[in-house]
């Protein structure tokens, strides 16, 4: 990261806002996913390492930029991106969650993991949180899927599938989720 | 020497699903080895326990097909009345509480079953050393620390199974030690 911009320069709401699109939208949650584990990036790798069109690459990332959670590395041409790690905490009546790269990390790969798709759609973001939390312990090894299942009231068996399709995602971001 | 390989949950769902590499590569690698796996009653009540699962691609299980060709069954019920495999059970119970920060209360049978059945097989002479298949650590710990503790020393070796380990699995590791 270049500099890391002062607090005025991250509009909560926008940045808000940007949050709730990467939870809705597998493909940003991938390229923001990607730029945070390997930039800074320039728009033509993400076109060609996440075989995404190059219009949508250029929207993302202003998107991205707009709501602080991007910034353009290099004025000169190609420019570089590199993304702000996420740190947002929901407070409700319904309780506390907060959106960490990590859980962003597990949205990009419903793309391509069809038992995290077929979960949240089964479960929601809500429920994709609360099982990355039991992921972090499964793969610490203080939690089984037996215990993991009574505690998310989930069959033993949805809780070790989605136990083993989230420890990919939990064994790459160990460093910044514990 | 006869080693009882006792096998998980989490062994079928990793074979699971239509990319089926894993499952005939442990399929190969039993069947050449002469050697079936032994699924606990909790674990195959899990197995065959919900039809949700189905709707997951790794929920898709074909474990019957090892019961049709002979290289998965069933273990008999657990002995509770053996104070031997009743006394690791409990011991592991209170391990498995300490590991994973629950109370005692709040772990089940069901999550003692794996070290349980492990002592019953021992104890009964049918094994002298147990390969405990699974991916669960805490009670994959368990059985490394209680058992020798309760007379089974160098009689239990835990494998987590990764899915690089059934991704690389061969006979060899089902032969004799």
């Amino acid at each position: 990261m270049a500099q890391s911009p002062s607090r005025s320069d991250h509009p909560p709401i926008r940045q808000f806002q940007t949050v709730v699109d990467l939870l809705e939208t597998p493909t940003l949650a991938r390229m923001y996913a990607y730029v945070l584990r390997n930039g800074p990036a320039t728009v033509s790798e993400l076109v060609s390492e996440l075989d995404i069109p190059q219009g949508t690459a250029y929207d993302y990332i202003q998107k991205l930029e707009a709501a602080a959670l991007a910034e353009q590395t290099r004025e000169q041409r190609p420019a570089e991106y590199d993304t702000e790690s996420i740190s947002l905490t929901l407070s409700t009546d319904g309780g506390t969650q907060t959106i960490t790269p990590a859980l962003i990390a597990a949205v990009a790969r419903s793309e391509t993991d069809e038992d995290i798709d077929v979960f949240v759609d089964r479960h929601g973001l809500d429920g994709l949180a609360a099982a990355l939390e039991y992921a972090v312990e499964y793969v610490e090894g203080t939690v089984n899927h037996r215990i993991a299942a009574r505690e998310l009231d989930l069959s033993p068996l949805e809780a070790e599938i989605i136990l083993q399709a989230l420890e990919p995602v939990v064994t790459e971001y160990s460093d910044t989720t514990t | 020497m006869t080693t009882a390989y006792i096998a998980d949950t989490g062994v079928f769902i990793r074979c699971g699903g239509p990319d089926n590499e894993k499952f005939q590569r442990l399929r190969h690698a039993l069947r050449e080895a002469g050697v079936s796996l032994i699924l606990p009653q909790r674990v195959y009540e899990e197995l065959g326990g919900d039809p949700a699962a189905a709707e997951y691609p790794s929920g898709t299980l074909r474990h019957a097909e090892g019961f049709n060709e002979g290289w998965l069954t069933v273990a008999d019920k657990l002995d509770y009345a053996n104070s031997t495999v009743s006394t690791v059970m409990d011991a592991a119970r209170r391990f498995i509480a300490t590991e994973t920060d629950r109370e005692e209360d709040r772990i089940e049978k069901a999550d003692t079953a794996l070290v349980g059945l492990a002592v019953q097989l021992l104890d009964s002479g049918q094994a002298d050393h147990i390969v405990l298949l699974t991916t669960d650590k805490p009670a994959g710990r368990a059985a490394e620390t209680l058992l020798p503790k309760h007379g089974f020393s160098d009689q239990i070796t835990h494998r987590y199974v990764s899915s690089e380990f059934l991704e690389t699995i061969t006979a060899g590791d089902f032969g004799d030690c």
